[in-house]
């Protein structure tokens, strides 16, 4: 049995939009150990969410698709998967969480039912027992008075509860991997606290991996044991937690760091956290094939071979690895 | 609810009241007298003023109006001033080819144009999709009496499947009511079925479209079958609400199908009172379409609540 549940090599995804076609995801490779709770960070658009698509294979066909690239999960490749299995897959050994916890709940169905349909259909038990099954889960989430709970509709709940249901939902099947989008950025600040403690605490009880999408660093730092940080659809850097913070190799990552909102401007009225965006420049269009960095629009330490070259990722020791050519520059130079 | 719904009956109230209101002094108002008709062509002046007094219609109208709602406060719609017949029993007597009609076309059109609509929103794009668009365009635009003809030829005529016109009614027997039944019922509904059609392919696409359908999808839940039977729970309350305005439409359109086909109905009976000005019977059916359109809109309002939970009456 090998030491990682999900490995994903030089995934490539694609859309077909009026503009051309959209590199998404442009060579993106990570693995995740079992058991283990991995970060994606990067700024609005970079990829994280079609990433986290493209592993369920959930790319809308009309427009996208996955044009390169490998998924093993459990060994087994999923990029060649039948649809069939993919939906055995699905919601049973590997689950999503959405952002919107507003609009991810079917709003014409109660909560039990949305919770046990999932068990139904993948542990093949009775609907009775199922409902048994959700219960279990909404007090396991912690919702007081779960039974009463469970035949209330999304809308009667708070947004922090709703979260509480999905995360329910998506582990009511003992899933080996849980991919959670962004599943606080939607919610106030001290209801998005609570809703990352209750996952870790899941976490260790059913032992499944967590890949955690994000765009806030603080979350990483808080909850994550390692981060892939996205830029353009590449990877740009990946490290352990700490080894990130104290010693981030990649310009762009040191950008983000800077960015880190401050703990006076944490959050805003409406209790979020601003949008990482504070590098200066914008993301380049990703119609273009990027011969070089595609960073370098934007990086103070970008040289003539950046915009001509793509760099290489790098292995720096310690499983850190940073797509960088002027690695040493960035070392040297104060954070 | 009970209480909302027993609020909504008093409400018709009003309604009803504006209804007789309009129907009787618009009636009055237009060119064309009973009397004259009854009197006959040649009648002199003197001939027709007597028949107007026999039938009250000298008195003045506002009185009129009272006595008619006076009876109408006691159940009594009047007396038809051609047959001497009771209105409340002309339309009795004309009343269930119409409910038979008005049902199975509305069967028909949603029993087929809910289906079609999903599959083209499923294949949305795609031939059947176009097939299907195209179709309910054709339908929409083609006045249901110009189908009728078509269909009557066809199917009575030339094929001699189902019969030319008339009805039979349901107590003689189950087939001879529905063989009387099919081709108004399609000819009627056709209009009916690419409205609702289109508007279940609108809003499956739209439901489709939302966050809550690709949960589904991460769930593994979607046989498709399943999606869409989910979906359209989703979906139901824009096709409930045009379901609900194509019955007013049908209402109309029956007049002219029960003509065509010869269908001893409400239609025909409002086609003949008007022509004849038979006031009485008039104002009676007008009533009661109005009555029958407030019933379905609070038909329709009702089930919003039980389609989708953050509907709260
Ligand atoms: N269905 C689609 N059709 C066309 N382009 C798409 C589609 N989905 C995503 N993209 C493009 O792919 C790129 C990556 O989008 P993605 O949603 O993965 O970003 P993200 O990192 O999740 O951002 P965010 O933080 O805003 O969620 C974007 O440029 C986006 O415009
Ligand atoms: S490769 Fe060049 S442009 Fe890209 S991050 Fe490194 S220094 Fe900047
Ligand atoms: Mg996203």
């Amino acid at each position: 049995m090998s030491a990682n549940i999900l490995e994903v090599r030089d995934l490539q995804t694609q859309f077909n939009t009026l503009d051309g076609v959209v590199r998404a995801v442009d060579g993106v490779s990570f693995d995740l150990a079992r058991g283990e709770t991995l970060g994606i960070v990067g700024e609005s658009g970079c990829g994280k969410s079609v990433t986290a698509l493209s592993i369920l294979r959930l790319i809308p066909p009309e427009t996208g698709r996955i044009a390169a690239g490998s998924i093993k999960f459990e060994g087994e490749e999923l990029t060649t998967l039948g649809e069939e299995e993919m939906k055995r897959l699905r919601g049973h050994r590997i689950s999503m969480i959405f952002q919107e916890p507003m609009t991810s709940l079917n709003p014409v169905l109660t909560v039990g039912t949305q919770i046990a349909e999932n068990v139904v259909r993948h542990m093949g038990v009775p609907w009775r027992a199922a409902r048994e099954r959700a219960c279990e889960m909404l007090d396991l989430v912690r919702i007081a008075d779960a039974r009463r709970r469970l035949d209330e509709y999304p809308h009667q709940l708070s947004g922090g509860m709703r979260q509480r249901v999905m995360i329910a939902m998506a582990l009511s099947c003992d899933p080996q991997v849980l991919i959670a989008d962004e599943p606080t950025t939607a919610l106030d600040v001290t209801i998005q606290a609570q809703i990352l403690q209750l996952m870790l605490e899941l976490k260790e009880k059913t032992g499944t991996a967590i890949v955690l999408i994000t765009h806030d660093l603080g979350v990483v730092a808080e909850t994550t044991e390692r981060v892939v940080v996205m830029y353009a659809g590449r990877k740009v850097e990946e490290a352990p937690v700490e080894a990130l913070f104290t010693e981030p190799l990649h310009p762009y990552t040191r950008g983000l760091m800077r960015a880190i909102p401050r703990l006076d401007i944490e959050a805003d009225a409406a209790g979020t956290r601003p949008r990482l965006q504070e590098i200066p420049g914008l993301v380049p269009r990703l119609t273009q094939p990027i011969p070089g960095c595609a960073f370098a629009p934007r990086c103070g330490f970008a040289t003539g071979r950046c915009a001509v070259e793509s760099p290489p990722l790098l292995d720096v020791g310690a499983g850190h690895t940073v797509a960088c050519w002027e690695v040493d520059r960035v070392r040297a130079s104060a954070l | 609810m009970t209480a909302y719904i027993v609020r909504r009956l008093f409400a018709t109230l009003p309604v009803m009241a504006v209804v007789a209101l309009f129907v009787f002094f618009l009636l009055r108002f237009a060119p064309g007298d009973p009397a004259a008709i009854i009197a006959g062509e040649d009648a002199t002046a003197e001939a027709i003023a007597a028949v107007r007094g026999k039938l009250g219609l000298d008195r003045p109208m506002v009185e009129q109006f009272f006595v008619w709602i006076l009876q109408l406060a006691q159940g009594d719609m009047g007396v038809s001033i051609f047959s001497n017949l009771a209105v409340t029993r002309l339309i009795s007597q004309r009343l269930e080819p119409t409910v038979a009609l008005t049902l199975s076309t509305l069967f028909v059109a949603v029993a087929l144009a809910i289906p079609v609509g999903v599959v083209a929103a499923w294949k949305a794009r795609k031939l059947v999709d176009r097939l299907v668009m195209g179709f309910a365009v054709l339908g929409f635009a083609m006045p249901g009496f110009v189908l009728a003809y078509i269909l009557i030829y066809f199917f009575a005529v030339q094929w001699q499947l189902l019969p030319v016109q008339g009805y039979r009614p349901i107590g003689e027997g189950l087939w001879p009511f529905v063989e009387c039944l099919i081709l108004p019922s399609v000819a009627l509904g056709v209009t009916y079925m690419a409205l609702i059609a289109r508007i279940t392919r609108a809003s499956m696409l739209e439901v489709l479209a939302q966050d809550y359908i690709r949960t589904a999808n991460a769930k593994g839940l979607a046989t498709d079958r399943v999606l869409l039977l989910l979906a359209l729970k989703n979906a139901a309350v824009p096709i409930i609400t045009v379901i609900g305005i194509g019955i007013a439409l049908l209402i109309s359109g029956v007049v002219i199908t029960e003509t065509v086909f010869n269908i001893p109905g409400l239609g025909r009976l409002t086609v003949v009172a008007v022509l004849k000005r038979d006031y009485p019977v008039v104002q009676g059916l007008i009533l009661v379409f109005a009555a029958a359109k407030v019933l379905v809109n609070l038909i329709i309002d009702i089930s919003y609540a039980f389609l989708d939970p953050r509907i709260r009456y």
